[in-house]
């Protein structure tokens, strides 16, 4: 106990500096924030005929004009300076890999924290050792993409200053009250990484184990509020608040950072930060499952994989609903927007979105059922999954469908307009609302055979509860198939609605027959364990595809978010006026995307590598939670 | 089988009310009437 006294009074004081350094940026903004009070009183001490006001775009309210107009650019060295290549393809690519590893980095801690928290209050030591084992494994690979995501995070700034300096000037200024914020947060984020990395193995029990789950929860605090700025900037240039309509900055800040489209983006690239990190960790487990030559490596990453591939899972549900709120808003803001986005020259980007989404969740649907394999007992759900995958390809196609095809004249005239006579049906957000919902149903359906795949409830109830789980599903997917046709007849104004209670029957699927299942499975009886490492291989190159999904997806919603304000720099502010402010053919985008995918990829390879080397020196005391041939660790799921 | 019926019978019923109560407030809390093909 002596001894370990002096060690808890460090790591509160680790964590009490943490604490600090999350709250620096704060105390150190506060002379800034009242940028807005203090600026007009130095005008007005310089006399009242000075003070200019203006009227906040967004806010409508007025304010003192404290920054400089937008500036008018022309196309030419001065604005637009440029190497023998569009300067637009630079930085889209250097704001991709950027974007990729940030992500990474944010969402793999959060993960530790969910591990970490998990092996703390697991009782079985063994399994909490593999828990604490696993979270170590994760954070140690984050950290080398860290530092790639600091060089990365360079080369944007570089990439901007050389190439857009007018308008990096620009929005500069307009968010310089918080940029020693941002700088300040990424030296936190670092300390506190570093210090919860290293302090691993000092404080791995007990009291001091809970001090170190704290610094995790700083952490990721920390890289949430990063992120949060980062989105106020992207949310500044698509919807614009906080200036007049010259761009002055009229002096507050939190109008510039609270704009009308910041939330629904905070919310969304959080969940999808997880769900990419989620893929990523998962296709590294299962990079390192096939290239395992061990039966002991094979069932470790296996696990892992399994984790990895639930906790993205879990963020990948409430994504499209994310995404719909975000799109919402979008409409709410600017209804032109909107439809640029989703029935106008982005719309076809759109249909490959669906298709997108459509295979994350085949492909999620696909790992589950493979995975029933390493389970004694899980045969019995084999005949059934023919139905699921009908219901999943119905949902999935009825999602894709286009409302209208590119057509020659010819073809137009021969199917006699726009829409196809039969599949033009579907082409609209009735239907494709339902499509989503099937898939989302079903994956839910899935998951919960997988999680009672080798258990028989033993509750008094069971028979009762399995009838009920079942006609609770069929009702959802009646309700929500019924809400898709009932959209057709009734007027549009009355149909947007009906979204609402289609998303409330899936998520009530989701957290009603969870939290069912889970009560009857309490105490339930094993079948047989869990035959870790005992599984396809087509699994886990699922689990590569689910990744690679990920990843392009993430690429085609950012161009698609960024191409909207089409020719402006700052939508209705700022105008772009390089030779590179038009709209990129579907093609050229794909390829570009495709080609920032790749790139990602054979780098983050890279990362794993380096991974793996730290991983060959590890001390042996590392694996010793990882019993046996094949690991079982019971109720893991 | 006879049991199964009617715990079946007793799901369906709860079901039916459950998902016509989400329907009906989920658009009520928008300010929409959920029948209004049916009151026309």
């Amino acid at each position: 106990m002596g001894l370990t006294t002096p060690k808890k009074v460090f790591s509160i004081m680790a964590l009490c500096a943490m604490v600090s350094l999350l709250l620096l940026p704060v105390v150190m903004s506060l002379p800034s924030l009242a940028i807005g009070a203090d600026a007009p009183d130095a005008v007005k001490k310089e006399g009242e005929a000075k003070v200019e006001k203006g009227r906040d775009v967004y806010y409508k309210t007025e304010g003192i004009v404290v920054g400089a107009p937008a500036p008018k650019t022309t196309d030419g060295p001065k604005d637009y300076p440029r190497y023998n290549f569009e300067s637009r393809v630079l930085l889209w690519f250097a704001n991709q890999q950027h974007l990729y590893y940030g992500s990474f980095v944010l969402a793999v801690p959060i993960f530790c924290m969910i591990i970490e928290f998990m092996g703390v209050v697991t009782k079985d030591k063994a399994l909490a050792k593999r828990y604490d084992q696993l979270a170590y494994d994760f954070i140690k690979i984050s950290l080398t993409a860290y530092s790639l995501t600091a060089i990365l995070g360079g080369i944007l700034i570089f990439t901007f200053l050389t190439l857009y300096p007018a308008f990096f000037g620009y929005l500069s200024s307009i968010f310089r009250p918080v940029m020693h914020i941002y700088a300040l947060m990424f030296v936190a984020e670092s300390g506190t990484l570093y210090i919860y990395y290293y302090g691993w193995d000092k404080m791995k029990e007990g009291f001091l184990k809970w001090i170190h789950l704290s610094m995790s929860v700083v952490l990721n605090i920390i890289g949430t509020l990063l992120m949060f700025l980062a989105n106020s900037w992207i949310g500044f240039m698509m919807s614009p608040a906080g200036v007049d309509e010259q761009g002055r900055f009229l002096g507050n800040i939190w109008h510039v950072i609270h704009t009308a489209l910041w939330n629904p983006l905070n919310v969304h690239r959080i969940l999808g930060n997880m769900a990419f990190g989620g893929g990523v960790v998962a296709a590294y487990a299962a990079y390192r499952f096939l290239a395992s030559k061990t039966e002991e490596d094979r069932a470790h990453y296996d696990w892992m994989g399994y984790i990895a591939m639930a906790i993205g899972v879990a963020f990948l549900i409430p994504l499209p609903f994310a995404g719909y709120w975000l799109m919402r808003e979008v409409y709410a803001y600017r209804q032109q927007m909107g439809i640029t986005l989703m029935g106008g020259l982005l719309a076809w980007l759109f249909i490959i979105q669906a298709t997108m989404i459509g295979i994350l969740f085949l492909s999620s649907n696909y790992y589950l059922w493979q995975a029933l394999g390493r389970m004694r007992g899980a045969e019995k759900y084999q005949r059934y999954i023919k139905y699921l995958v009908f219901l999943l390809v119905c949902g999935f196609l009825v999602f894709i469908t286009p409302h209208t095809i590119v057509m020659s004249p010819a073809e137009l005239k021969a199917m006699g307009g726009q829409q196809h006579p039969v599949l033009g049906n579907y082409g609209v957000m009735s239907a494709k609302n339902g499509g989503i919902n099937v898939i989302i149903t079903t994956t839910v359906l899935s998951f919960i055979w997988y999680m009672r795949g080798n258990k028989v409830s033993t509750v008094s109830w069971s028979k009762f509860g399995n009838i009920f789980m079942g006609v609770f599903f069929a009702c959802a997917y009646v309700n929500i198939i019924w809400l898709a046709i009932y959209g057709y007849y009734i007027p549009a104004n009355v149909r947007v609605g009906l979204s609402v209670p289609q998303v409330a029957t899936t998520l009530s699927c989701l957290f009603f027959m969870t939290a069912l299942n889970a009560f009857m499975m309490k105490g339930a009886k094993q079948m047989g364990p869990i035959e870790w490492g005992k599984i396809s291989a087509r699994s886990q190159y699922a689990l590569i595809m689910l990744a690679t999904a990920f990843t392009w997806m993430m690429g085609l919603m950012g161009y698609i978010r960024s191409s909207v304000r089409l020719f402006w720099h700052v939508n209705e502010i700022m105008r772009d006026n390089s030779p590179w402010a038009y709209t990129h053919t579907v093609g050229f985008a794909a390829n570009m995307i495709s080609f920032n995918v790749l790139f990602f990829w054979v780098s983050i390879l890279f990362v794993f590598w380096l991974g793996s080397l730290g991983m060959k020196k590890a001390p042996v005391e590392a694996k010793a939670g990882v019993p046996g041939g094949a690991p079982q660790p019971a109720g893991s799921h | 089988m006879g049991q199964a019926i009617v715990y079946g019978v007793i799901s369906l019923i709860i079901c039916v009310v459950y998902f016509t109560l989400v329907d009906h407030y989920m658009m009520d809390m928008q300010g929409l009437d959920y029948w209004y093909l049916f009151r026309k």
